[in-house]
């Protein structure tokens, strides 16, 4: 019962902070993932009186990503039937260039202020229109829990280290008396450590999989799955190889560092 | 033949000011078996402490099995324990080992395999007629039992020394009759130095050994 306790006191802060970390990653990807679906939809409509070099204006302004000229043919097409040939090539001649401009990412307003000065500066550009409205509310929403949930991380993990090293002063106490006669018989640090070791590994493990375990299924909840399909958001996929291995890595890699360093502070103290 | 322990003017103490014994010259041949006695808090314990490096020597020179303790690494004072077998009054078993396991634990850390490890413990077990008990806990024993298992432990890895504190003082008869059979077995049949601090030198001990008194902090060859 004892050492049930024992782990379940580095198990619950462990997974907690695993559960943290996981959750922001999720949250930072389905913020990529609406950032990218925004930027995809979103243009900015230039018009030139004279052809503009894509390279060029690149140049200018790094943050395009692509260019295109909305071909004008359509539009002379539909006034075929009302103007005579003679002014529909007078028309097309003196008709501006229209271009349609991806950008790499979703602007704020002040930066997308500052591209369309840009584009004001360049002489044959008549019109920008940047549809100046390009953060939707649930966008808004998304930065918000990120940078919140970035908060809430940092102060959970700073908890949970707590929380896991005085259990592991717990533990090396318990053990001490254990440590002191295998010291005695002339065992080495590592011998005299590797229980404390094991029962390490063997928690942070046992956290890792319960997180993962969690990412994996509860998307997969019905309820869930309708909740994340009504605010129109996929979450990310759990990969059981790559990311539960990061986890596991992680748990292994974080709670082995935190008993080197309560046997090494109780040593020299 | 060179020393097995040979302490030249040795002060010892637990803080620089604070020195318990002090002057003490002492030179213990391989083979010998050695009582150290004296009231108790004369400071017995403390010499046996600095002959396993527990503490060091405030000045003087000490040597054991022919490493300087004074300036001994941490990684030397582990090779040095390894050639020692420690048994204390109260026991010093693992509690959440098994007898056997604690038994195992010189060979252990000797590196050797399991299957030896195992098989030396068994027989060690035997020779304390605690065979029987062998997967048993050391708080499920009585302290004879703890002790013999504990000079089991000590034996495990046939030392070049053993150094025993008081390891009769809380036994019944028959357990330290059995203790004081062992130690001297280990000194006539595998050579072993034996360096036993007590009250009392056990007055039918039928061996050829070396007193030394402990009296105010001097250290005295008793002839």
């Amino acid at each position: 019962m004892k050492s049930l306790k024992n782990h379940i006191a580095v198990i619950l802060p462990l997974f907690v902070l695993l559960f943290c970390m996981q959750l922001l990653f999720s949250i930072n990807t389905v913020v990529q993932n609406y950032e990218k679906k925004l930027t995809d939809g979103y243009v900015i409509m230039i018009v030139s009186q004279k052809s503009l070099d894509e390279n060029i204006l690149k140049s200018k302004i790094a943050s395009i990503d692509s260019m295109s000229e909305i071909s004008s043919k359509e539009i002379l097409d539909r006034l075929k039937k009302d103007i005579s040939s003679t002014n529909l090539s007078l028309l097309q001649v003196a008709l501006p260039k229209f271009y349609s401009i991806k950008l790499k990412k979703l602007p704020s307003q002040k930066a997308l202020d500052g591209i369309k000065k840009e584009f004001q500066k360049i002489d044959s550009i008549t019109k920008v229109e940047t549809f100046s409205q390009t953060y939707s509310k649930i966008y808004k929403m998304f930065l918000f829990v990120q940078q919140l949930s970035s908060v809430f991380v940092v102060l959970i993990l700073i908890i949970s280290v707590l929380l896991i090293f005085k259990q592991m002063k717990i533990w090396v106490l318990e053990h001490q008396e254990r440590m002191s006669i295998m010291t005695l018989f002339g065992a080495p640090f590592w011998m005299k450590s590797a229980f404390l070791y094991k029962l390490a590994i063997l928690d942070s493990i046992l956290s890792a999989i319960f997180v993962g375990l969690l990412f994996y299924y509860a998307p997969q909840i019905l309820n869930i799955k309708l909740f994340f399909e009504s605010i129109d958001v996929v979450f990310p996929r759990f990969d059981l190889v790559a990311d539960l291995g990061f986890l596991l890595g992680f748990s292994v890699i974080f709670s082995f560092f935190i008993v080197s360093f309560v046997i090494a502070k109780m040593r020299t103290s | 033949m060179e020393n097995v322990i040979n302490a030249q003017q040795i002060t010892l103490g637990y803080g620089r000011d604070e020195p318990v014994i002090s002057g003490v010259d002492m030179q213990i041949k391989p083979h010998e078996f050695v009582f150290i006695t004296g009231k108790s808090g004369s400071g017995k314990s403390t010499i046996l402490k600095s002959l396993y490096g527990d503490i060091v020597p405030l000045r003087g020179d000490l040597n054991v099995c022919g490493v300087n303790i004074k300036n001994i690494s941490n990684a030397n004072l582990n090779l040095l324990r390894r050639y020692l077998g420690i048994v204390f009054q109260d026991y010093r078993l693992i509690n959440e080992w098994s007898i056997e396991k604690n038994v195992m634990l010189p060979l252990m850390i000797g590196g050797f395999s399991k299957g030896v490890c195992l098989k030396q413990a068994q027989k060690l077990l035997k020779h304390v007629n605690l065979l029987h008990k062998a997967d048993k806990y050391p708080l499920e024993l009585s302290g004879g039992e703890q002790q013999r298992a504990a000079m089991a432990r000590a034996l495990a890895h046939n030392p070049v020394m053993i150094l025993a504190d008081e390891p009769t003082g809380n036994l019944d008869e028959y357990s330290s009759e059995l203790i004081w059979d062992l130690l001297k077995n280990a000194r006539e049949h595998l050579g072993t130095t034996v360096v036993v601090v007590t009250h009392h030198i056990p007055p039918d001990i039928s061996i050829n050994y070396k007193h030394y008194f402990l009296e105010s902090g001097v250290l005295y060859e008793v002839s």
